[in-house]
């Protein structure tokens, strides 16, 4: 989607220290000139195709359908790229943006991890050194995404201030990139920012949205009735969402992370039920949460990557126009919803992309049987197997965790004797 | 030509260089942050820049941001209050000045217009909000001309040589002029210096319009030598808060008066 000059109606803009004012400059102009590039566009393609295993499925759900006994229901696998999220969209087009500009360092922010993985992943295929943000309690509950993207050579930096979530970790890196712009690049990992990054992260995530209208056509003979994404940060919805915008007859409805309960604190529903409201902080305008004297909050989710405190600019814009409903789903819908898809489907979603499913679920059986709806299954659950064993009170997890402890110690010990 | 202007050219013709000591509204609480302004007052500040705490402070270093954090830590400072103790600080000191930073949204959900009209009344001549540049402040500007406010602008080694140039004219109160890439004080995230201090200096100074700051890094009586003659004010920030930290007020008031004795 254009934006005007940077902005979406009353939302984004670029609100940066000046000290950022010349790479951000030089970020817009070689976007533009990239995109227009068809090299350029040929390599993206490749890589996208070649290297994270683009086009991905779009899978119709017949027990699902048959389950809730309404509409179709699709997914649009994007659990199925390389890294398991759509996350490797954006970081393939970025970095190759990187290697254009001539810059040797990424920098990026990570809350659930995926970005910071697909970061690490990207930056070790193309040679580039790099730093990962991660807000401290995010460290803690993924702590399997910073033990690869560690693997991967990347140096993971764990982020104690604030809140020790996404937001802190976003603060940290601009503040990185404050410093060392002259040779580094923001990968920023959402559709967020100042400008061009929610415009360009929404460009490369666009070709979920582009996939979908081809292979809709081609299963099923038209477009779909309704998609439905999570929203966090919003790239996987601006992704689905854009080429469809034109498209008057598709309904598109963003899930927030409703979390524990909505009193601020306990959740991430920044658009719906007025609970968010107009901000300008880390470089951008958009609705934040954030209490009577402008100070951002802490927020809640199951999921790592939907908790952060504000939201893209382009997705709050479409909400406040009305061409994009937002719904929210409770932490435990978004077990439950996470649990039947295993069950009916035999397909691991995550935490994040559950909260699209939960979304549709509540809406599948009022919708007409001829009717048909896209998931974006924006991500994969493996990374999740601690939080949902937990979730779901499994009571043999923790008898396995103390196991694997002892024989992984036992392990140590032996080591640190043979070494001695 | 601005109050501010006036009043840091009336004052450099007695003293070499001015003072701009940084203070953390509400850190560690809003009563010793008042308290401490006071003490650099008495001791002959010339300007007290008192920053207003935000959650996200990007444009600052982990001294700053853990002061910020501590302010805002089991009491909720309100934008209205600042304006009213800081008020009553600009009155009963009245040989010196303060000007307000802060970052955009605390300002924002305050009320820009409402802000500068209150700065006004409380004789707060100077805003400093690090995340407005010049170009998405246009309302801000018309309500600063209104009220006869100066909106501070930043320069930085890295500005374009024509934007500088733009900025050092547009330049009200005083420019401030970011001695070196990075956040402010030390922290993982200071930049190499680009070019000499000096030639960067005479370089804004070419442009400029209003008398210019030097703020970031500012550490030490040799930092404060080495633009002595080339700016008029120097900005300590984070090396106060620093020795505050130390060892209180005693400690902060042997830096100030190390560096501007």
């Amino acid at each position: 989607m254009q934006s005007n000059n940077g902005y979406y109606g009353e939302f984004g803009g670029s609100y940066i220290p000046e000290i950022l004012y010349p790479s951000q400059q030089q970020i817009l102009k070689a976007f533009e000139e990239a995109k227009n590039d068809p090299e350029f566009i040929a390599e993206l393609k490749d890589t996208w195709q070649n290297y994270s295993g683009r086009p991905t499925p779009l899978t119709f759900c017949k027990n699902l359908t048959d389950h809730f006994g309404g509409a179709q229901i699709y997914l649009k696998r994007e659990d199925l790229n390389q890294s398991g999220a759509h996350k490797m969209n954006n970081v393939i087009g970025q970095a190759l943006l990187v290697k254009r500009m001539g810059k040797k360092r990424v920098i990026a922010e990570t809350g659930a991890g995926q970005h910071g993985v697909a970061t690490a992943l990207i930056a070790a295929r193309l040679g580039l050194e790099c730093t990962i943000y991660m807000g401290a309690k995010d460290v803690k509950r993924q702590y399997p995404n910073v033990f690869w993207m560690k693997q991967l050579g990347a140096t993971v930096v764990s982020v104690a201030e604030g809140s020790q979530t996404l937001r802190d970790a976003l603060d940290e890196a601009l503040r990185d990139w404050s410093s060392s712009h002259e040779e580094s690049h923001y990968l920023i990992g959402t559709t967020c920012g100042c400008a061009p990054f929610p415009e360009m992260v929404a460009f490369f995530q666009s070709v979920i949205g582009e996939e979908v209208k081809e292979q809709s056509q081609a299963q099923f003979g038209q477009y779909p009735d309704r998609l439905y994404a999570c929203v966090g940060g919003g790239s996987n919805a601006a992704g689905i969402f854009l080429p469809f915008l034109d498209e008057k007859n598709v309904e598109m409805i963003g899930v927030e992370a409703g979390g524990k309960g909505l009193e601020l604190g306990q959740h991430s529903i920044r658009l719906s039920h007025g609970l968010g409201t107009k901000g300008i902080a880390q470089g951008f305008a958009t609705m934040f949460l954030q209490d009577e004297n402008g100070q951002l909050q802490e927020t809640h989710s199951i999921a790592a990557g939907l908790d952060y405190v504000g939201v893209s600019p382009i997705i709050a814009h479409l909400a406040q126009e009305g061409r994009i409903q937002m719904k929210y789903a409770m932490d435990d819908e978004v077990v439950d919803a996470c649990s039947l898809l295993l069950r009916k489907e035999g397909i691991i979603p995550a935490l994040e992309s559950s909260h699209a499913l939960a979304g549709a679920f509540k809406d599948a059986p009022n919708l007409p049987k001829d009717s048909r709806i896209v998931i974006n299954l924006s991500g994969r659950g493996d990374k999740d197997i601690f939080n949902v064993a937990k979730a779901m009170n499994d009571e043999t997890f923790p008898e396995f965790l103390e196991d694997y402890l002892a024989d992984y110690k036992d392990h140590l010990n032996n080591a640190d004797k043979g070494e001695a | 030509m601005s109050q501010l202007a006036n009043y840091i050219s009336d004052k450099r013709q007695q003293k070499p260089i001015l003072s701009m000591t940084h203070v953390v509204y509400g850190y560690p609480t809003v009563k010793d942050s008042l308290d401490w302004m006071a003490t650099l007052l008495e001791a002959g500040a010339d300007f007290i820049e008192v920053q207003f705490p935000f959650s996200d402070p990007v444009a600052d270093g982990p001294t700053i941001v853990a002061a910020c954090h501590g302010a805002l830590h089991n009491q909720k400072p309100s934008v209205e209050e600042c304006l009213t103790d800081i008020g009553k600080l600009a009155r009963d000191f009245p040989e010196s000045r303060i000007v307000l930073m802060s970052y955009l949204n605390p300002m924002y959900h305050f009320g820009l217009e409402k802000l500068v009209k209150r700065c006004a009344e409380e004789n707060i001549l100077g805003l400093i909000l690090p995340d407005l540049p010049y170009e998405q402040a246009g309302d801000l500007r018309t309500y600063c001309d209104a009220h006869g406010i100066d909106p501070v602008w930043l320069v930085t080694p890295v500005t374009p040589k024509d934007r500088l140039a733009f900025l050092a004219k547009e330049a009200r109160g005083f420019l401030y002029c970011v001695a070196r890439s990075g956040v402010t004080g030390n922290s993982n995230h200071n930049g190499e210096k680009q070019q000499s201090l000096d030639e960067y200096l005479a370089e804004i100074n070419s442009h400029a319009n209003a008398p210019m700051g030097v703020g970031f890094g500012i550490r030490e009586k040799a930092h404060v030598d080495a633009i002595t003659g080339k700016a008029d004010v120097a900005i300590v920030g984070s090396a106060l808060l620093d020795a505050y930290n130390k060892g209180g007020k005693e400690e902060g008031l042997k830096l100030f008066n190390s560096l501007f004795d």
